[in-house]
């Protein structure tokens, strides 16, 4: 296996961020269930997802999360957050 | 092979997304409704994984997964898993191909080693065998 580039789109960057993904990026805000927005928004999914998408031809860094808005989708939702190590 | 916890593994791409052909892998626990659903009863969680063909008609996709709100994905599973929105890229030549195959797994497990050890090299093995997809978009929930 040669390895096949991938990109993640998440709603929990620091939950995903333990798994490491090679590129990934967070609609800033969106709720857990709503990766790519709310049902029937075409317009709105198809552009999450060309956001994703074009992140294969940037040069990100291995491991970078880039935090995208879309204030289109009139909510703020906090991200879920790791329970630091004691 | 033992990946250092310091190091992101990173597949380089060097192509063009208009001459590239896409998969869906989806830990949102989509899968068929005709498809054995993921067994919410195991505390432990479901380690296994559900193809989804090229061809899938999205209202034959349902969500089994219990560690989320999944009403919204049962109304419109393109915000989960955005088969109709890629097919609709596709048909703009924002990119080339819909994979041959795609998956769903239900993302939450207490069997952390066994889900990255073996049920993400078994689905990193469906994709790179007869998917025919040159990138990976992986959602959650």
């Amino acid at each position: 296996m040669k390895g096949v580039p991938t990109v993640l789109i998440t709603v929990s960057p620091e939950v995903s961020a333990q798994m490491r993904p090679p590129r990934a990026i967070y609609p800033k805000g969106f709720k857990i269930g709503n990766s790519l927005g709310k049902p029937g928004n075409r317009d709105m999914q198809k552009q999450i997802l060309k956001d994703a998408l074009s992140l294969f031809t940037k040069n990100t860094r291995p491991g970078e999360f880039v935090t995208n808005e879309y204030p289109d989708y009139g909510e703020y939702h906090e991200p879920p957050r790791v329970k630091a190590l004691k | 092979m033992t990946l250092s916890r310091k190091c992101v593994p990173f597949t380089p791409f060097e192509g063009e997304l208009a001459k590239s052909t896409i998969a869906l892998v989806t830990a949102a626990g989509v899968h068929l409704r005709d498809q054995e659903p993921f067994n919410i009863s195991d505390e432990l969680g479901d380690l296994g994984y559900r193809i989804i063909p090229e061809d899938v008609d999205s209202s034959q996709l349902m969500v089994t997964h219990h560690h989320y709100n999944h009403t919204d994905a049962d109304k419109d599973i393109n915000v989960v898993f955005p088969i109709d929105a890629l097919r609709e890229l596709q048909d703009q030549g924002f990119i080339r191909g819909i994979a041959r195959k795609h998956v769903g797994y239900m993302g939450y497990t207490m069997q952390l080693k066994a889900m990255y050890e073996g049920t993400a090299r078994e689905i990193a093995n469906e994709i790179d065998k007869g998917s025919r997809a040159d990138l990976v978009v992986l959602t959650g929930g």
